[in-house]
């Protein structure tokens, strides 16, 4: 009884901030809103006939897995490098973990300021740094063009969330027991053989939680991409949840734009499902 | 020699990471006219601290910050005070449903908040609380909470069942036993759980986009990112200033707190 006393007030925030929200996010998609008035009228499945008949919702759901499997990729191999790199021993250790792993407590909104003023198109630093080692002739224009637009957002992305992977890689790395490697050293693995017989095995499964997590966070991610191109150049990098964003209040359509929203996160649920089966198997161990 | 060519290589490798960060802060102090020249300067020929009193004192810096730090404070409270019971409950309590609620609060901690944005958005209207500082941090619990319950969950899985039934057997209730054994074995996990909260919602950015668009009520986030938008030519020493200024709070948790922080790795944030 007094269980059920401290978690409710839990269930009570829940329901009232998750549960019928969501319940709410479902209903409000059947129905056509002007978002100024919130006035509308009961369209039944008109909204997501229009949606997947129109090109835009195709076009953002392929930009979104575009930008979720590159940006996905890079973080995972700059993550298990680092990681690898810092459990070596390196001088002021700890210093290089923070330094690392600063951009990913750094909010949003400075990594982007940060980075659209590195990639100013004539006093910013990078195109002058390429342009003067000679790998650039002319400025380049980063975030205004394509495919220039994407290749930003899916590096920004990568630097912004790799230390994620670092964290996760670094703790597993640690609890690997040096018997393993001493063995695999006598049976006269090489540093290349003892990375994949000993250490890539011991990390699937840490590596495979890591990446089911990264790609339902970057899936979903919102304020990088608006910060960065606002979806721009048209709609090139418009992801799905700019595309709710855009039509809830650039276009005022709130019901369409619910209509994306649950559309979306019935993609999601494919991940969020394998995620919370793996686990799941991991509780009952 | 082939350490100190690891250690140089590695290194490198750092400070490339995190130069867009050490730009920031050169940035920050070269005074306006500086940051337009061709060739750009690496070290600033001239440390000025302008900017940083222009923030201060000419904007709605100020505002935004004391908004931000309200915020923040306040969902942390409310969200590990709520949950801090819940998780306890989770842990050492059996009832019908707990497993199941158990991996509802996972799931939640997955959902997207764009899904949940516009009904929240209606209901702060309905609510008539629309553009306060309480509209927000209503909507943050809605990611906060879940998170915080996962997080103090498995601190206090970690918790052996022993100390409590001995507390039990010597006859305490089972709030006793909870207010003097298990919460200060779980002191170090709420700590870092409520780090992790703050920064959290110190970093939140949509929420703040959609449901609060008067300078009274915006936080940092959206605030620096109205200075941008507001400004016909980009000050970008000042924003600059600005973006340092915001990450002051996170320095000051990294340098101070960080074993809270490393704590909480292990735990939760991923586990593996």
């Amino acid at each position: 009884m007094l269980g059920v006393m401290l978690i409710a007030p839990c269930v009570l925030i829940f329901c009232a901030v998750i549960v019928y929200p969501l319940v709410s996010a479902v209903y409000l998609s059947l129905f056509n809103i002007f978002t100024p008035t919130l006035k509308g009228n009961f369209v039944g499945f008109q909204n997501y006939a229009d949606l997947f008949a129109g090109e835009e919702f195709w076009r953002s759901l392929f930009n979104t897995l575009v930008w979720t499997v590159c940006t996905l990729f890079l973080q995972v191999v700059l993550g298990v490098a680092a990681a690898l790199m810092l459990h070596q021993a390196i001088v002021f250790r700890a210093l290089a973990r923070s330094l690392i792993l600063f951009p990913y407590f750094v909010s949003t909104v400075v990594a982007v300021l940060v980075w659209r003023w590195l990639f100013n198109d004539l006093y910013g630093i990078l195109n002058h740094l390429m342009m003067w080692s000679g790998l650039l002739q002319m400025p380049l224009d980063w975030l205004g063009s394509m495919p220039n637009a994407m290749v930003s957002i899916v590096l920004v992305g990568a630097w912004k969330y790799f230390p994620f992977v670092v964290i996760a890689i670094l703790a597993r790395l640690q609890t690997i027991p040096d018997q393993l490697y001493e063995a695999a050293t006598i049976d006269g693995a090489g540093a290349w053989a003892r990375f994949t017989d000993v250490t890539l095995p011991q990390l699937k499964d840490v590596l495979m939680v890591v990446v089911l997590l990264r790609a339902i966070w970057d899936f979903k991610e919102f304020d990088l991409i608006y910060l960065m191109t606002g979806g721009g150049p048209l709609i090139s990098t418009q992801t799905l949840p700019l595309m709710v964003y855009k039509e809830a209040f650039g276009l005022d359509a709130m019901g369409r734009a619910t209509a994306v929203a649950v559309a979306m996160m019935a993609v999601m649920l494919v991940f969020m499902v394998l995620y919370l089966r793996r686990m799941g198997k991991e509780e009952a161990r | 020699m082939k350490r100190i060519a690891f250690n140089l290589m590695a290194w490198t490798i750092v400070l490339v990471t995190a130069f867009p960060l050490i730009w920031m802060v050169i940035t920050s102090v070269k005074p306006q006219f500086e940051l337009f020249r061709i060739p750009p300067t690496f070290w600033p020929e001239e440390i000025t601290f302008e900017h940083y009193r222009r923030l201060l004192w000419e904007t709605p810096f100020l505002l935004f910050m004391r908004n931000s730090l309200i915020l923040s404070f306040s969902t942390t409270v409310l969200v590990v005070g709520v949950a801090t019971l819940g998780a306890h409950s989770l842990v050492r309590f059996r009832y019908p449903g707990r497993e199941r609620l158990a991996q509802l609060v996972l799931f939640t901690y997955l959902l997207p908040s764009v899904v949940l944005i516009l009904p929240l958005y209606l209901m702060m209207v309905w609510l008539g609380v629309a553009n306060s500082l309480l509209s927000l941090v209503i909507a943050y619990t809605s990611f906060a909470l879940p998170y915080a319950l996962w997080l103090l969950r498995s601190f206090m899985q970690g918790i052996p069942d022993d100390l409590e039934s001995a507390a039990l057997v010597d006859g305490a209730t089972r709030m006793e036993a909870f207010f003097d054994v298990i919460l200060p074995q779980a002191l170090p996990g709420i700590i870092s759980t409520s780090l992790f909260t703050f920064i959290l919602s110190w970093n939140e950015y949509l929420y703040a986009l959609v449901l609060v668009n008067t300078d009274s009520a915006r936080p940092l986030t959206t605030g620096v990112m109205s200075m941008l938008v507001s400004s016909f030519n980009i000050e970008w020493s000042l924003l600059m200033a600005a973006s340092v200024m915001m990450s002051v709070p996170l320095i000051i948790i990294f340098a101070v707190l960080q074993k809270y922080l490393t704590r909480g790795f292990g735990a939760g944030g991923v586990k593996g």
